[in-house]
């Protein structure tokens, strides 16, 4: 909310410069955001009084002023008509700047010379109001310059109102809040109305409220012979200071009352008010009608309604009705003053989406006890800006509640907040927040909480109070008492972390993308609707059909990451996401899981002057799931993948102990071209709750044998269909002696040919050449038995 | 035997050595098993019995002044060949090395893992829970009920009635004090989600929750750790502040400032003008809560905070748009 500096001044002593005051209002719970100083763009600007007004000779349209400079009375050609002689106006001398960096020259105007011109508030930056001279308010000094006059300069403060304390959506509020900081009180305005003693409202209007739980005061009061015109500066000054737009004599006064007391008000047209009578009520059915910014609003049971004899003429404490809005043509006015239930305001508002600035009060809840202090100031700035007489009386139903009673301890007070405040300290904060003691007592205290603050409902709430005005930066830093206690981390954190650190150490960077994607990106991939993948969680509000259902899978995502990248010149990429995937049961509920993905894509790096690099192929992919597998302590088999994305000749299923769990390959070339993506990808994705139930994180330690070992190399041709893989498992299961298997060459003329390099260790005794023999005739015939498999010679 | 032609043999070999190459194969033609002092050894056998003690001691001594003459011509030219080894090679050592493979964590992870590394070693143990939450978690449980002015702070994806991706991880607070009885000291880090797509905005971004719930936790407490917090991530000089301000989940509630890291707390378009930057919102649990998890609260206190990952990264970092760590170009997470 903004708060003009010079307004808040009005209610409450500040003996300190603005950003001060920002500083304190921030630590006691009212966060300044920015201060904005106000001070005119225009130099050269002098206020000055009108001498005499003389017709032009040559113009009819065209006056010539002698305004007196205080120095000097110099004639000024002018065409405005608004000024009369002995006004105060401001005077833009020979040289003067004004808005947009207009300067002011001496010139003739028709034969005329004219010393300068005088100024509309629009020509000065004031305001948007060109319709004639500005004229000065009486407290202008002729002579002075006007750019130094305290009623174009002010500092506005921007304060965040915390969302429960509707009770400083006000300057009165603010005050209230200054003075408890400052030590000072505020004080309501003091102004003497005058009524009409031959006319009282009780005649002219009568009153019922049918639900005094929806609004439990109302407040009515009549002007007549009103004459609706424009507002003085110094009102629509602070209205445009405060952010809204003066319109006319009534609005800015009920706009005005509302950011001086925080009361919302409404002026309906007397004469528009069918049967001299306002009834109060909840809508009882479904009904249209047509508010005062010309939309049709749907009214259902529960709305709170402001009826006439005839039906309804305002949406109570969110808009008025068009059918009774007062025009530049009233000249009665019934102003409506009250407090509706909060409840029910919001239950509307949220439902039509109409927020207003009296709703946005009545919202978070008013004074109740305002209401007619409210209706008194705002009946009165009407009759003084805008004639009429003041009917005697109001028409008033208020329904009386006793305020809330706590009772808080100090043990409550200091023992949550690990303070030592005084039983003093602590009954003068509550007592400069209006918070009435009711009885000291050796344990507690107990009070009474004003209606203002709908905030405070048990003693939390006061611990809260006396802290902030305490000051948070007395409460000291302390240790808890609570004992540390280690805690060793779940199987989960040290496989996810593991996760991370292994891909970081193979040369993989880590992405975070959006958990949505959308429905396109199944299409893309092939995906049959009928897969588990297509049962996506939808997003009702989405931000963007492209982001529109949760995420099934992470490699969609990556995959426009590397399309990202490659697009902006990157070749060689290397990445994995871990994050979780969302999916639907049958029954339609969501149910969540963590998967991991990773790809790769060019090759290691551009080029080494040293080196030749070769693209990645389906091995490399295959080399960093072993590696991953191996961190986890995890056993893995491959098996031909019907998973449509992939190259079927280049892709598997990834089973772990029979169970799928995930897939690895090279993506189709048909599915990169949907992402524009020209180069060969190898990627593969993780069910990694799946392996999580498998990982063994615990290191057990074996001996170093303490005998060498034995390597010996065997090659055969093999037949292209005989998978290799299966082979080695093979020759591993022939003894407990054979420690490892390789192959470390494999080519092909005619046939193709494999060598293995096998190694024999026992952990027993030093192996025998014998021993070696008899294992290596077992491995040659276990293969060859195979068909397919020959032995090189 | 003749010693003198056997000298003259020796002589001959030793003066032909030009390289370490020829030192070798002058070993073997005169020391080795076949060479000729090995000869001239064999031979003794067949002079007479007295002749073998002289002869034999002769050719003993010129045998140790060959071997002593070999080795000094070894390390002659062993010396000699190691400089033309290394002189041949040389290199250009301005040739650019080659790096190994070297992979990073994303920015936002290595800010997630410092503050968890901070908080474990504080005592607190990592919790998580599910993104998509009950409406009931992430609102009414923490004391926002449905009409409550707090709910317009939040803009909420809904994915069913009563279903919505969390806004903030603080349903976790709830999940575990329904869970386990007290003491509780968790974090719960993880992705949150609000409508919301701006320059400082992303409509998924991370925070870290905490909860501390015992008996005689205070609002000084919260102080303590969330400071310590502060000096282990931000430096031991980081001037911060606690100021007032609301959350429905906590009374009181406070709003943890540090100097802005950008401007010195001189004032800048960062901390717009202030010299502060928010970084944890906190409180003490609300009695509210703690009645809605079936805690006694008159037997137990304790406190909550909540901050952004991308918010502290952002600082630590000096990144000015939010958007950067969700655009993954390899030339933004390969500078961290």
């Amino acid at each position: 909310m903004k708060v003009p500096f010079e307004w808040l001044r009005e209610f409450v002593v500040i003996d300190m410069d603005p950003q001060d005051l920002a500083v304190k209002l921030t630590m006691c719970g009212l966060e300044v955001e920015g201060t904005e100083k106000q001070a005119p763009s225009f130099r050269g600007v002098v206020a000055g009084r009108i001498t005499g007004i003389d017709k032009h000779p040559d113009a009819e349209n065209l006056v010539i002023c002698m305004i007196d400079t205080g120095r000097e009375t110099l004639p000024i050609v002018c065409g405005a008509k608004n000024m009369a002689a002995g006004d105060k106006v401001p005077l833009a001398t020979v040289g003067a700047k004004l808005k947009d960096g207009f300067v002011v020259e001496k010139k003739k105007i028709r034969g005329i010379e004219s010393s300068g011109m005088l100024c509309s508030e629009k020509e000065l930056g004031l305001s948007d109001d060109h319709s004639g001279i500005f004229i000065l308010p009486d407290e202008c000094t002729v002579g002075k310059w006007l750019h130094e006059e305290t009623m174009v300069q002010d500092v506005i403060l921007d304060i965040n109102i915390p969302p429960n304390r509707g009770d400083c959506l006000s300057m009165y509020g603010i005050a209230r809040e200054v003075g408890s900081i400052l030590d000072q009180r505020a004080k309501l305005p003091i102004f003497n109305l005058e009524t009409d003693a031959g006319k009282k409202v009780k005649d002219y209007v009568s009153l019922k409220v049918l639900n005094t739980d929806a609004c439990p005061r109302y407040v009515l009061r009549l002007i007549n012979g009103i004459s609706i015109g424009t507002s003085p500066f110094w009102m629509r000054n602070r209205l445009i200071k405060c952010g809204m737009r003066p319109i006319n004599t009534i609005v800015d006064v009920t706009n005005y009352v509302m950011l001086e007391l925080g009361q919302p008000l409404h002026a309906f047209d007397y004469h528009r008010i069918r049967g001299k009578r306002i009834e109060v009520r909840l809508a009882d059915k479904e009904a249209a009608f047509r508010t005062l910014d010309g939309q049709e609003q749907k009214l259902l049971q529960g709305d709170i309604l402001i009826c006439d004899g005839e039906g309804p003429v305002a949406l109570a404490g969110i808009m008025g009705g068009e059918n009774s809005e007062i025009s530049e043509s009233t000249e009665d006015v019934a102003l409506e003053s009250a407090y509706f239930n909060p409840l029910y305001i919001r239950k509307t508002t949220r439902r039509l989406g109409i927020k207003s600035e009296a709703s946005l009060r009545f919202e978070k809840g008013i004074d109740i006890d305002n209401v007619g202090f409210a209706a008194e100031r705002a009946i009165f700035f009407m009759n003084r800006l805008s004639g009429g007489k003041v009917m005697k009386g109001e028409r008033e139903v208020h329904e009386k509640k006793e305020l809330k009673t706590l009772f808080v301890t100090y043990s409550n007070i200091n023992g949550l907040l690990g303070t030592h405040i005084s039983q003093q300290d602590i009954t003068k904060i509550l007592r400069s927040i209006d918070i009435h003691i009711k009885k000291e007592g050796e344990e507690g205290l107990l009070i009474t909480i004003p209606n203002f603050r709908h905030d405070i409902d048990e003693p939390a709430d006061i611990v809260e109070e006396i802290s902030r005005l305490y000051g948070y930066d007395r409460i000291p830093a302390t240790r808890p008492v609570s004992a540390l206690s280690g805690q060793k981390r779940s199987a989960r954190e040290v496989s996810l972390d593991t996760t991370k650190e292994y891909f970081k150490g193979a040369g993989f960077f880590e992405l975070i993308n959006f958990a949505f994607f959308s429905e396109k990106d199944r299409e893309n991939f092939l995906i049959p609707p009928a897969d588990e993948r297509a049962s996506f969680v939808g997003i009702v509000n989405p931000i963007s059909r492209e982001y529109g259902v949760m995420r099934t899978f992470i490699a969609p995502g990556v995959l426009k990451s590397i399309a990202y990248n490659i697009n902006r010149g990157a070749k060689n990429l290397r990445f994995f996401e871990k994050g979780k995937v969302f999916f639907l049961s049958g029954e339609g509920k969501p149910y969540e899981r963590t998967a991991i993905c990773f790809a790769m894509t060019g090759r290691e790096a551009e080029f080494f002057w040293r080196d030749k690099y070769s693209d990645y192929d389906f091995f490399d992919i295959k080399g960093i799931m072993e590696g991953l597998m191996g961190a986890f302590g995890v056993t893995f088999s491959l098996r031909k993948t019907a998973e449509p994305f992939l190259n079927p000749q280049r892709g598997a299923d990834i089973l772990v102990d029979g169970v799928q769990a995930g897939w690895i390959g090279e993506l189709r070339e048909e599915v990169l071209k949907l992402y524009e993506i020209e180069q060969s990808i190898y990627c593969a994705e993780l069910q990694f709750d799946i392996i999580l139930q498998k990982v063994k994180l615990e290191v057990q330690y074996s001996p170093i044998p303490r005998f060498p070992q034995v390597t010996r190399d065997f090659s055969f041709f093999i037949d292209d269909l005989v998978p290799v893989g299966m082979l080695t498992d093979k020759i591993r299961g022939v003894s407990p002696l054979i420690t490892s298997v390789g192959i470390f060459d494999m080519f092909k003329k005619e046939k193709r040919s494999v060598s293995f390099r096998v190694i024999f260790q026992s952990y027993e005794d030093t192996l025998t050449d014998e021993e070696v023999n008899r294992l290596q005739e077992t491995i040659i015939k276990e293969l060859t038995n195979i068909d397919g498999i020959s032995l090189r010679a | 035997m003749d010693i003198g032609v056997l000298q003259n043999r020796v002589d001959k070999e030793l003066s032909s050595i030009k390289t370490i190459d020829d030192v070798r194969k002058a070993k073997v033609s005169l020391l080795g098993r076949k060479g000729i002092f090995s000869e001239y050894i064999e031979n003794i056998k067949l002079l007479d019995k007295g002749e073998r003690k002289g002869a034999g001691q002769e050719i003993n001594a010129h045998k140790l002044r060959t071997e002593s003459r070999l080795r000094e011509l070894e390390d002659f030219y062993g010396e000699e060949e190691k400089k033309k080894r290394e002189a041949a090679s040389r290199i250009d050592i301005t040739m650019p090395g080659k790096m190994p493979l070297a992979g990073k964590k994303h920015p936002l992870t290595q800010t997630l893992d410092e503050m968890i590394r901070i908080f474990t070693s504080l005592g607190f143990s990592v919790a998580e829970g599910p993104d998509i939450e009950l409406e009931y978690y992430n609102f009414e449980a923490l004391n926002i009920p449905a009409d409550h002015p707090a709910r317009d702070m939040q803009d909420t994806f809904y994915i069913q009635n009563g279903i919505v991706l969390r806004t903030h991880t603080s349903p976790v607070q709830i999940r575990v004090m329904e869970s386990q009885l007290p003491p509780v000291k968790i974090i719960a880090p993880g992705t949150v989600y609000r409508c919301d797509n701006d320059i400082s905005h992303t409509p998924m971004f991370h925070q870290v929750e905490g909860l501390m719930v015992d008996k005689n936790v205070r609002f000084s407490d919260l102080k303590g750790i969330l400071s310590m917090f502060v000096q282990d991530m931000f430096g031991k000089d980081t001037p911060l502040r606690f100021r007032p301000s609301y959350f429905p989940f906590t009374e009181p509630s406070a709003e943890v400032d540090i100097g802005c890291v950008i401007c010195g707390g001189t004032g800048c378009r960062v901390c717009k003008d202030t010299g502060w930057i928010e970084i944890i919102g906190s409180g003490m649990v609300h009695p509210q809560v703690f009645r809605n998890v079936g805690y006694d609260q008159e037997e137990i206190t304790g406190f909550a905070f909540g901050m952004g990952v991308e918010r502290v990264a952002m600082i630590r970092y000096g990144i000015d748009d939010i958007r950067q760590f969700y655009y993954n170009d390899i030339r933004f997470l390969s500078q961290f």
